[in-house]
């Protein structure tokens, strides 16, 4: 019986974090990922890239801003955050829209006008 | 270093729209000798390259640094008393009910 209590008194001390904390380390990872698909649409659109090529360079981008990430976390995920899937997949789609957006501004600014 | 990082990103973004502006130009030139455009000029994209490190420099460093969500470490401690100490009581019958918080205080 004391064994079950100890093993449950591990789980529970594994599950408590701080949830303040948590979010504001998912608002910095929020921030990040806005500007670099903005400045990654900017940059696609300034290429000239058109179609596919340009959703492989932000999905490139986003790659490399999850390794900076990981990096500025000293690469101890799990002190900052509960699993990997919030630093490397976490704002993705989000990102797409403005990166779309900023695409297609700087394409018609570079290429049209 | 909040500061440095912010004027990394203005300078990163100034880069980026001086290449905007250099491949309109180019694009000019290449309408004047009636040629093709099949992407800009190497400079161009060196710029573009150096200003996307200048922007994921910025990106990575002014929104602020990661906070330690574990409860037991030094980024969590207790570092100010609530305003209103004066009106709590800590000599009262709950005492023999002590919580095991495992808060630290800092000194």
């Amino acid at each position: 019986m004391a064994v079950g209590r100890d093993e449950k008194k591990v789980t529970d001390d594994l599950e408590i974090f701080s949830a303040d904390n948590l979010q504001s380390n998912m608002k910095i990872i929020y921030y990040s990922r806005t500007f670099l698909s903005i400045i990654s649409g900017v940059i696609a659109g300034i290429l000239g890239l058109t179609g596919l090529t340009g959703f492989i360079f932000y999905f490139l981008v986003m790659a490399i801003t999850s390794v900076g990430l990981m990096a500025k976390a000293n690469f101890s995920v799990h002190a900052y955050f509960t699993s990997w899937n919030q630093i490397i997949v976490d704002g993705f789609l989000s990102g797409l829209m403005s990166f779309v957006l900023f695409w297609t501004f700087a394409y018609d600014i570079v290429h049209i006008f | 270093m909040m500061n440095l990082g912010f004027t990394i990103g203005v300078l990163g973004v100034l880069i980026l729209s001086h290449a905007a502006y250099s491949t309109i130009q180019y694009r000019g030139l290449l309408k004047i000798v009636e040629e093709e455009f099949s992407g800009p000029p190497m400079t161009v994209v060196l710029e573009l390259l150096f200003g996307l490190v200048l922007c994921l420099w910025a990106a990575l460093s002014v929104p602020g640094k990661f906070i330690s969500i574990h409860p037991d470490s030094d980024d969590n401690r207790i570092v100010s008393l609530p305003d209103n100490l004066d009106f709590m009581i800590f000599n009262h019958r709950g005492k023999v009910l002590q919580p095991d918080t495992g808060m630290k205080l800092k000194c």
